[in-house]
């Protein structure tokens, strides 16, 4: 048997971070080939941020957690070109602000059921809790699409990834989004479970 | 802050506080004492005075710092990679299968579609490196697989049965020990469809029984219609070349056929990624030539299908390990232990656990009392042969037993001297009803005359027969005939020929006409028309003559069923387990030397 060409594949990258009670925060990235099985899988060693951290990142903590500290070291270990990475967690949304990849929040609600407007700002709370450090801090706002059965969100400031995502992800439009983070919350069952057992 | 008068017209100032406040600066006493001098002595003490200076520190001490480094130390990230495989290609025959019909054809309710059911590969216990856990964890589900349009399935398969190919992908060592009748074949297929798609497999060698070849084919070119077979058969020139095909990843070949091919397949170096047994428990004895047969192949993966794991002792079950796996089973692991050890390596499932919408499965036992005349006959063989065997003393063998075991059971079914025959009296009746409702009906013996009588008193009927005696070309279309011609209601099986492989699913009724040495083989008989796709309840009918040979050894068959329980139910047998010669010889109330035999299935 021999070793496909993975660099000519067409890959795409799941990301997800799952908050831990006495652990932290620990981030799964998977990549996947166009068939749905693995190519890649990343994870980090759980984070938690000190006390300092708390006081002085303030609202910002948990976007510098979920972007720039767990995100974007997760998304600069591929080692495969990527169309687009996808995330079940809104908050992992600002990974996009540091890397190139167009990245796509998957909604759980399937498409064409009830739920807002396409157009409409999903950010849960944000009227209600709006903050003048909101640029770095808040959820931001949402545009909302459909491709195939999966219903996605970019944020409002990256909008032009609606359109390269639908481009880039025609040929797996049958394919379920949300799938494939289970997958990885498994897998960090997993790994943390053997490295424990080491 | 402390002051003190000085006698030299000095103030000392103590300050004790490093830092001095404002209002205690302008709290000092600033007056100097003045006094007149009147003498030299006095003079001198007019000299300018030298006050002390005392410059109090009004900075505070150096106040400590703490720089908070808020850059966060590099992240500790595990990262794991995963080998892709060039899928099996070949040049397709033929299309992939329609998309699953809304509706099982199989007859039971299909899944309902609403429900997102996701079956997952679970990494088996023996798999401990993390990486190789990790793959199949990362696995997509069975039902996103065959989502895909290359993999359509022709129906959309049961829950149980995704478990079941679930358990099959990622295991180097399985038995799949499904009850008979709930899809061990199409789950094996689609097991090693995917596996051949993902390319971890190239070179696949299924052994079953000769009969069975035939539905291999069939069910292959349902499930899987893009992959091609080489059936290995002919002479032996023609054999040599199709073991060394390589167009087709896969290759199908019997038991009979593997033992004379033995050293060709030596001799040629075949090694296959996988090789899958049918029936697999041909290969119990680990001392007959099948076994040896199959377990010389070159192999790296080894699955073995078999509804009746243990047919007569846990054994059995070491047998089949023998091949999977030498040595990680022995004969001195009690049944309960062994159990334990294969568990992670055997998957079983009954029909009443998973397939609840598979019509229901009725027991009758028909007790019948011998006619006058054939239990003249009974009394007179059983005498006759009690006393020669008495006679015979420490000569009389387990054969002698069988031999008188048999005859008794032949008389149990036809009297040879009038005909006489109560079961038949039964069955005849039973039957007309079975007609006359339109109904079909396999009825079962272990003798052919005893077939033929029947088939010859059954006319009316037009009864099918299939047993060893009928040429292997023939078989099909007996089978077809009896499928198809409405106006034939009986088939009239062996249980050697017909027990195992058949769908017999559109019989309703099922006729155990004497019974076998081992309950395994009757389920297998019973389960040709209890299975998916049965079209209604299923009544099977035992025959057992009353004060006879066949009410004890009815006794035996509910002990081994014990054994079977002990093993994969895991619990306590309540009787001593296996059957001894001495149990054998004591059918007839004879001493017999101790220890235990094999009794053939």
């Amino acid at each position: 048997m021999s070793m496909g060409d993975t660099k000519s594949q067409q890959a795409l990258g799941f990301l997800t971070i799952l908050e831990h009670d006495q652990l932290g925060y620990v981030g799964g990235y998977l990549i996947l080939n166009s068939a749905g099985r693995p190519l890649e899988f990343h994870c980090t060693a759980p984070v938690k941020p000190n006390r300092a951290q708390q006081i002085l990142f303030g609202p910002t903590l948990e976007s510098y957690l979920y972007g720039e500290q767990i995100g974007q070291t997760l998304l600069a270990k591929s080692s495969v070109d990527l169309l687009a990475v996808c995330t079940d967690v809104e908050r992992a949304l600002c990974v996009r602000d540091y890397v190139a990849t167009p990245v796509a929040l998957v909604l759980a609600e399937p498409a064409g059921s009830e739920g807002p407007s396409a157009d409409a700002v999903t950010a849960s709370g944000l009227a209600a809790s709006w903050r003048v450090d909101a640029a770095h801090g808040a959820q931001p706002h949402l545009h909302e699409f459909a491709l195939g059965r999966n219903r996605l969100a970019v944020p409002n400031h990256h909008d032009d990834d609606r359109q390269q995502i639908a481009e880039r992800l025609t040929a797996l439009i049958s394919f379920d989004l949300a799938e494939p983070f289970e997958r990885i919350r498994e897998a960090i069952e997993e790994a943390h479970k053997g490295s424990r057992a080491a | 802050m402390q002051e003190a008068f000085d006698p030299r017209g000095a103030i000392t100032w103590q300050p004790s506080l490093s830092v001095v406040t404002a209002s205690a600066v302008a709290a000092l006493p600033m007056a100097l004492p003045v006094a007149l001098a009147t003498d030299v002595w006095q003079l001198s003490a007019l000299a300018s005075p030298r006050p002390q200076v005392i410059s109090p520190l009004l900075r505070g001490a150096q106040t400590g710092a703490v720089t908070l480094s808020l850059v966060a130390p590099k992240l500790k990230v595990s990262s794991f990679q995963f080998p892709q495989f060039d899928s099996w290609k070949s040049n397709l025959s033929a299309p992939a299968p329609p998309a699953a019909p809304a509706v099982n054809p199989a007859g039971a309710a299909p899944p309902d579609p609403a429900t997102k059911a996701r079956t997952r590969i679970k990494p088996p216990g023996d798999v401990i490196k993390l990486e190789d856990r990790l793959l199949y964890l990362l696995q997509p589900s069975l039902e996103t697989l065959i989502g895909d349009a290359a993999l359509a399935m022709p129906f959309r398969p049961f829950a149980y049965q995704f478990e079941g190919v679930a358990f099959l992908y990622p295991r180097w060592t399985a038995i799949l020990a499904d009850e008979m009748g709930l899809g061990k074949t199409m789950q094996a297929i689609t097991a090693m469809r995917l596996l051949l798609h993902a390319g971890e497999l190239r070179s696949v060698l299924l052994v079953c029984p000769k009969p069975l070849v035939t539905n291999w084919q069939r069910e292959f070119s349902l499930w899987a219609p893009e992959l091609p077979i080489t059936v290995i058969e002919g002479d032996q020139g023609r054999r040599r070349w199709q073991w060394q095909q390589t167009e087709s990843p896969l290759k199908v070949a019997n038991y009979e056929l593997l033992q004379r091919d033995r050293q060709l397949v030596a001799e040629l170096g075949l090694q296959f990624d996988l090789v899958v047994l049918d029936e697999a428990q041909r290969i119990k004895n680990r001392a007959s030539v099948t076994s040896q047969s199959v377990r010389e192949i070159p192999r790296r993966r080894s699955w073995a299908l078999t509804g009746t794991p243990v047919e007569n002792s846990p054994q059995d079950l070491v047998g089949i390990f023998e091949f999977l796996s030498p040595g990680y089973l022995c004969d001195s692991m009690k049944p309960r232990r062994m159990g334990q050890a294969a568990a992670d390596h055997v998957l079983r499932r009954t029909k009443d656990k998973v397939l609840t919408e598979l019509p229901p499965k009725t027991f009758r036992d028909a007790e019948v009392e011998l006619s006058s005349a054939q239990r003249a006959s009974y009394t007179m063989a059983e005498e006759e042969g009690v006393i020669r065997l008495t006679e015979m003393g420490d000569a009389a063998t387990i054969q002698h037993v069988f031999e008188l075991v048999l005859r008794l059971k032949q008389i149990c079914n036809f009297d040879p001297v009038s005909g006489d025959s109560s079961k038949f009296e039964r069955l005849a009746a039973d039957l007309d009803e079975v007609a006359a409702s339109g109904r079909k009906a396999i009825i079962f013996s272990q003798w052919v005359a005893t077939l033929e009588n029947l088939a010859g008193r059954l006319k009316h009927l037009r009864p099918g027969l299939y047993h060893g005696g009928v040429p292997s070309k023939h078989r099909d279309g007996v089978l077809e005939r009896f499928r198809e011609d409405k106006r034939q209601h009986v088939l009239l099986l062996s249980y050697g020929a017909g027990g195992v492989g058949l769908n017999l699913q559109f019989a309703e009724y099922v006729f155990l006409y004497d019974r076998w040495w081992n309950p395994a083989v009757e389920d297998q008989a019973i389960n040709r028309a209890h299975r998916i796709g049965a079209a209604g309840p299923v009544t099977v009918t035992r025959f057992l003559a009353l004060d006879t040979i066949e009410q004890r050894i009815d006794q035996v068959l509910r002990e081994k069923r014990e054994i079977f329980d002990t093993i994969f139910n895991d619990v306590e047998p309540r009787e001593s387990l296996g059957l001894t010669q001495q149990e054998i010889f004591g059918l007839f109330k004879l001493r017999c030397p101790a220890g235990p035999i094999d009794l053939a299935a």
